[in-house]
């Protein structure tokens, strides 16, 4: 068992998809047991590949998948310790997350639909990672949007259920168009889809300055659509109408993540273009203070994780902009597994609160919901960046490749971010855990069942620990030199005193005097804010208007446009054109049926007559 | 010695007159016998060709024996279309079965 | 002129004055009279072709055979002889056209370059059956098919509707 079986991975989870989709009612617990050993033989498959290519290196293989004119298309994947990251990430996720759902969505009339869902979204997410080609690579890209699509539409009784799937399609559709165009811009460029190939024309400089710019910014559009950044972000609160778990697997740690690994995985290429790094760098900031300033205002516990997750997002660009990769990808695992800990932690709550989101109601959960709490804590201090929790490397991390590549304004940016970062996590434990019960559901919550706890608890382990990847032991040498992006060396993970100190005081601090002034007021905002800025509190109360700049968009420049098309399509096409046709045919048709005379002698001239003819054109022109 | 030519030219008259006979005749009966006319017509040139071209090969004249199957053939089902049909309007004249028109 | 040529040019005569007579006779019978002469002369051009085989089989199909049904047809559907002209009332345009296809084969024959002929020699029923029998065996139990179904099909559709 090597690498070149990595791609049964998403092969098992694919044959999973089918059976349950297909034989998952009449299949013990109506097909989530086929789901969940799919998936755990993926995670099992994992260690294999990852021994294998941590041994003997990374990998690639491919057959040809079909022939156009001069153009092979190879089917192939490359197993590369960036792909070996993601798989380990996407499948223990997936794992925790689906054994979590086993018993949170218990009862609900399409639970065998629901883990067929997931392995869909799994394979699909496993197969991505694995691409080392293009058009593979956007066939999975959009297998991985249905996936997100079809479970975030999964209650679509509900019809906010099925306008958030809705909104999340078309916002991401947007993006991913980009992609595409950018993809056949590659293509025209190269002639190929084969990422090395691509890569290697690349660094050789066949390949114009204009055509890597440009490819680049539509495929930066692509990743920040898949990624919710600043400002196709929009998609990403309203996606939490799915299920809890479908938020943590898919809306927190993995799919999200695929645009940040697009770009990382792009690095070659990206690296040659210097401009759209700083595009890229530019957006992550924004994303970052957006996320993390709605984040301050949510009252829905599932919104607040959402914008996090926004902002932490922001970050991995930040730093991606900032060549970071290694960083970005490092921060994106250890998001990956506190984010999914926390959304599951929420799945708990909302549990244990009787479908009850908003933390207006919630308080002094701490003693009701024990497990949660510890959980809540400790990833909660991870997202917020305390030693010597995962996020505090992988922050740490973010935060040195910006002070090193970017300077110190930027710096300086980032480690507000951070701060702010630390306060809405102050808020979220304080109002939800803390103070007085604040509702009848939440003074009679009871802890979740067994069957929720123990993924969660699972999870725990490594959004504490993960940390210790970043460190050299033994003859691992830390993940700066695991995961290395050329032309860049190795980067072993250092204490840089001008990141440290700063970043964790700032976030101590900054989480003290959030859980402080919490206490304080007891409010959902500070007091502070609502006296001196009440403009900002309204602002961010309506997302910063972006939302109603959409609508208008939407109302005042697509509706009219489509009116315009439409009104082209009435009038030329359907009347012009086709009503047109068929009343041509309808009229020579009447006139032409009176040469149908029934008569067998006149049909027998027409042909003798058109024989000849043919005859006499044959030996006149040959 | 008998020409290729001059067979071909038997031929051709033979078609025509066939062809005359199928489009000027209104009796079904006479229109068969018509294109039997024609039929053997096509089988001369067949033979001629065989004979005068590609003698080693006879695949003219076994086509011949083939057309003369069908003609066979041909003719016994539209004798008996012929039968049926005067059964049903007293008559064999083929401009007066005109219902498949406009 | 060769004696055979002059034998194919009075079988060639009798050939096309029977298909005159065919297409022109005023009476059915006649017609099919005129009708057996043209396809005995055509046996006689088989015969002049070397192919004594096809006289052979143009006898006793067409004059044994065809010409028999035809007027066993004909007696079955007389009607009289006051039923009108035999003749469509397009027999001006299907001169024309016969002209026309005359006309048209001639040139044809006339302006095509025929490839050398070969001096003919007389095909043997041996040879023959044997070709008939080995390379074209499949062919010819397709036609005997064939036969067989429109055999069938004649009887089925002449058949007297009562009888069903």
């Amino acid at each position: 068992m090597g690498m070149e079986w990595a791609w049964l991975l998403p092969a098992v989870c694919t044959g999973a998809f089918v059976v349950v989709a297909a034989l998952g009612r009449w299949l013990p617990g109506r097909g989530s047991l086929l789901a969940i050993g799919a998936i755990g033989t993926a995670f099992v498959l994992f260690w294999f590949v990852m021994a294998d290519v941590v041994g003997n290196g990374p990998g690639s293989f491919s057959r040809a998948w079909f022939d156009s004119g001069d153009l092979t298309v190879r089917l192939g994947m490359r197993v590369d310790k960036l792909a070996i990251v993601m798989l380990g990430l996407v499948s223990a996720v997936s794992l925790a997350v689906q054994v979590y759902s086993l018993r949170y969505m218990r009862g609900d009339p399409r639970f065998g639909w629901y883990f067929a869902l997931h392995s869909l979204f799994a394979a699909s997410m496993l197969a991505l990672v694995l691409a080392d080609n293009l058009l593979v690579f956007y066939i999975t890209w959009e297998l991985v949007g249905l996936g997100s699509y079809l479970l975030i539409g999964f209650w679509w009784e509900r019809r906010s259920a099925s306008e958030a799937a809705k909104k999340a399609f078309i916002t991401t559709r947007i993006g991913d168009v980009a992609l595409l165009i950018g993809i056949l811009v590659l293509f025209k460029a190269t002639g190929t889809f084969e990422l090395s190939q691509i890569f290697a024309m690349a660094q050789a400089g066949e390949i114009s300055q204009t055509t890597i710019n440009l490819s680049t910014v539509l495929i930066f559009i692509g990743a920040a659509g898949k990624s919710a950044q600043f400002p196709f972000h929009v998609w990403l609160p309203d996606a939490m109408e799915g299920p809890t778990p479908v938020s943590a697997l898919i809306h927190a740690a993995t799919m999200v993540a695929a645009g940040v690994y697009l770009v990382a995985r792009m690095a070659p290429l990206f690296v040659l273009a210097p401009g759209v790094l700083d595009l890229v760098a530019f957006i992550g900031l924004t994303t970052v203070f957006i996320g993390a300033a709605l984040a301050m205002v949510q009252t829905d516990i599932k919104r607040i994780l959402a914008y996090s997750t926004i902002s932490q997002l922001g970050f991995m660009m930040l730093a991606l902009g900032s060549l970071g990769f290694t960083a970005a990808i490092f921060h994106l695992l250890a998001h990956g597994f506190f984010k999914a800990l926390l959304f599951l932690g929420a799945g708990s709550i909302i549990h244990a609160m009787h479908e009850r989101q908003d933390i207006r109601e919630m308080g002094g959960l701490r003693s009701r919901l024990p497990a949660t709490w510890v959980a809540f804590v400790i990833a909660g201090l991870a997202l917020a960046g305390i030693f010597p929790l995962s996020g505090f490397f992988s922050k740490d991390d973010v935060l040195f490749s910006v002070l090193d590549n970017r300077g110190v304004v930027w710096f300086a940016a980032g480690l507000i971010g951070s701060v702010l970062t630390a306060l809405y996590v102050a808020r979220l434990l304080y109002l939800v855990f803390l103070g007085e019960p604040r509702s009848q559901a939440a003074r009679e919550a009871r802890e979740a069942p067994l069957g929720m706890t123990l993924p969660v608890m699972a999870l725990m382990a490594p959004a504490a620990g993960l940390g210790l990847l970043a460190l050299a032991w033994g003859d691992y040498d830390g993940f700066g030199s695991f995961l290395v992006f050329l032309p860049f060396g190795s980067r072993p993970f250092e204490f840089h005193g001008a990141v440290f100190w700063p970043s964790l005081a700032l976030a101590f601090s900054a989480f003290l005097m959030g859980l402080s002034m919490y206490r304080q007021t007891g409010g959902v905002a500070p007091a502070l804010v609502r006296r001196r800025i009440p403009w900002l509190l309204t602002a961010l109360d309506n997302k910063l208007y972006l939302d109603h700049v959409y609508q208008w968009t939407v109302d005042h420049v697509v509706l009219v446009g489509s009116r315009l098309v439409a009104l082209f399509d009435r009038a030329v096409v359907n009347d012009a054109g086709v009503d047109a046709t068929g009343r041509a045919t309808r009229w020579s048709g009447l006139v032409l049926r009176y040469h149908e005379t029934g008569l067998v002698s006149t049909y027998m001239l027409t042909i003798a007559v058109t024989a000849m003819v043919i005859v006499l054109i044959v030996i006149t022109t040959g | 010695m008998i020409e290729l030519e001059y067979v071909l030219f038997l031929s051709a008259v033979l078609f025509s007159l066939g062809l005359f006979g199928v489009l000027a005749r209104r009796n079904a009966v006479m229109i068969l016998l018509a294109i039997e006319l024609m039929l053997n017509a096509v089988n001369i040139n067949l033979v001629a060709f065989t004979v005068y071209l590609s003698p080693d090969l006879l695949v003219g004249i076994i086509f011949a024996i083939f057309i003369i199957t069908v003609a066979a053939a041909e003719l016994a089902l539209a004798l008996a279309i012929v039968l049926r049909l005067y059964r049903t309007r007293s008559s064999v004249n083929v401009d007066e079965v005109n219902l498949m028109r406009w | 002129m060769s004696p055979l040529l002059a034998i194919y040019i009075v079988v060639s005569v009798m050939a096309v004055a029977g298909g005159l007579g065919t297409v022109l006779a005023r009476n059915v019978v006649y017609a099919s009279l005129f009708l057996l002469l043209s396809l005995l002369s055509v046996a006689g051009i088989y015969v002049l072709l070397f192919s004594p085989f096809l006289a052979l089989v143009q006898v006793l199909i067409y004059g044994g055979a065809i010409i028999i049904v035809v007027l066993f047809a004909l007696m079955l559907t007389r009607q009289g002889d006051e039923t009108g002209s035999l003749d469509s009332p397009q027999k001006p345009l299907a001169a024309v056209a016969g002209l026309a296809a005359l006309g048209v084969l001639i040139a044809t024959i006339v302006v095509n370059k025929w490839p050398p002929s070969v001096d003919p020699e007389p095909v043997g029923f041996e040879k023959l059956g044997a070709t008939l029998f080995t390379q074209w065996a499949v062919p010819f139990e397709i036609a005997s098919v064939l036969l067989l179904v429109a055999l069938i099909g004649a009887i089925v559709i002449a058949r007297p509707e009562d009888s069903q």
